[in-house]
């Protein structure tokens, strides 16, 4: 077994290079590492992805996000650990640890994990390295019931059904409509707020987040969020292509894509801004920026874009947003609780973090 | 030095025992696989065990154990074939301390 670490430079080499794509399983979509070599917190000797080799098989990779952490005044360098896996034939060879410990000794043990795995909660628990933040807590929201997808998904065989399914699904969603309807006469965000989006950040939103991001965890300047945005991990694909078959994780979805909105109150004073992910019939609010005093405003105004791109689950992770969702009443079939969870290495231990705030795209979670 | 460390790992292993079901506990004895072809830990176990000596090397042999550097990660198959090979190499890093 040979583990090959690939720096921002070496994907870059990669990423023309014929021999590295020959391989049975992927350990990097090309689109993902494009995204790898243009993230504007990575330097060209960044570790950015481990490779297990087996004679000239893949049986295993860890990708790194490199990010950076401020603490009052004080940056912290740190990889985000993402896309974690090991061949199952080779579990015993010990490949998950070194991926592992290789990362942490890439980073002088500055490591962050979102969102993690069963296993991987598992691994580092046991690793006994890491130690969890407090998590998000924020909501899923059922706005359409979508029953066709959900049974069929979960008992194939119904399929016969599908055309009664689907006149339910109809039904439900008229009964939607006419609730937001209602809501949207008794909200008035719709006249008082207006809207402008973009897919990057321009001067004026930069300047919006800087004065409103100072206690975020992993303030983001204009180049990092117009990179998220710009270099997807999943793209907007009918079908799943040759190298996502080979490629172990999301490389693509029916539906992908960001949405930048800036939201304006009267005489065009600028209130907030929201980056939305849309993924299928899902819509999250990876970030948001705004003052307290508006996030009632900036919840109606998400919520009616969830509305009007008829989507059937809206995820939000900001706290003030889900304050705001169940102060507007607004309509929907569920709202179920979710948490996020973030781990750092344990060198982060004596670093203030719990002031700070981490939001729903922190990690490497605005990518999925 | 090494009849230490061997108890030493022997009380890791009571410590990895405790979190796996009876029918996969471990054996105390050098020969135990480990890692690789015939091994018995996944990497969830693999990391445990490198914690728990780590751990336990400081606290029963008041000595600092690295497991997890580059120099250890690139014979991960050598070191950790069994309980004895682990120990063997235990006893070489110590040995390298007292020297250097």
């Amino acid at each position: 077994m040979e583990i090959k670490t690939f720096t921002v430079a070496d994907l870059k080499t990669a990423l023309v290079s014929e021999d590295f794509w020959l391989t049975k399983t992927l350990p990097i979509t090309k689109h993902r590492a494009l995204s790898y070599c243009r993230n504007p917190r990575a330097e060209e000797d960044d570790p950015v992805l481990l490779v297990a080799y087996q004679d000239i098989q893949v049986i295993g990779y860890l990708g790194i996000l490199p990010d950076k952490i401020f603490v009052n005044d004080a940056v912290y360098k740190l990889g985000w650990l993402t896309s974690w896996w090991v061949d199952p034939s080779c579990a015993t060879a010990g490949v998950g640890a070194i991926l592992l410990f290789k990362a942490l000794n890439a980073y002088d043990q500055y490591i962050g994990v979102s969102g993690v795995s069963r296993m991987a909660r598992k691994a580092l628990h046991a690793s006994q390295k890491f130690m969890a933040l407090k998590p998000l807590q924020g909501l899923d929201i059922r706005l359409r019931l979508n029953v066709t997808r959900d049974i069929l998904r979960r008992l194939p065989t119904l399929k016969i059904f599908r055309v009664l399914f689907k006149i339910f699904d109809v039904m439900m969603d008229e009964v939607v409509n006419l609730r937001s309807f209602f809501w949207q006469q008794r909200n008035n965000s719709g006249q008082r707020l207006t809207f402008e989006y973009i897919s990057t950040i321009d001067e004026e939103t930069d300047h919006f987040i800087q004065q409103h991001q100072q206690y975020d965890l992993t303030r983001k300047e204009k180049s990092v969020l117009s990179w998220i945005m710009n270099y997807p991990w999943i793209l907007s694909a009918p079908l799943k292509d040759a190298a996502s078959k080979r490629y172990y994780f999301s490389s693509r979805a029916d539906r992908f894509s960001y949405l930048g909105v800036k939201v304006f109150e009267h005489h065009n004073e600028m209130i907030g801004f929201f980056l939305l992910k849309v993924r299928d019939d899902r819509m999250s609010v990876v970030y948001s920026y705004f003052e307290s005093r508006h996030a009632t405003s900036i919840m109606a105004a998400v919520f009616h874009h969830a509305l009007v791109m008829n989507m059937s689950i809206l995820r939000l992770y900001d706290e003030q947003l889900v304050a705001g969702f169940s102060d507007l009443g607004c309509p929907c079939w569920s709202a179920k609780k979710k948490s996020r969870e973030f781990s750092l290495s344990k060198a982060f231990a004596g670093i203030p973090l719990a002031n700070y705030r981490l939001q729903g795209g922190d990690g490497d979670l605005a990518f999925y | 030095m090494h009849a230490k460390i061997t108890q030493m790992l022997f009380s890791v292993i009571d410590e990895l025992n405790q979190l796996r079901p009876p029918d996969e506990h471990l054996a105390k004895d050098l020969g135990t696989p480990l890692a690789g072809d015939s091994g018995r830990l996944d990497s969830v176990g693999l990391i445990n065990l490198i914690a728990v000596t780590e751990q336990k090397a400081a606290a029963e042999l008041g000595r600092p154990l690295l497991l997890t550097d580059d120099r250890t990660l690139s014979q991960v198959n050598q070191v950790f074939r069994t309980l004895g090979t682990l120990a063997d190499y235990i006893h070489l890093r110590l040995n390298e301390q007292n020297d250097g």
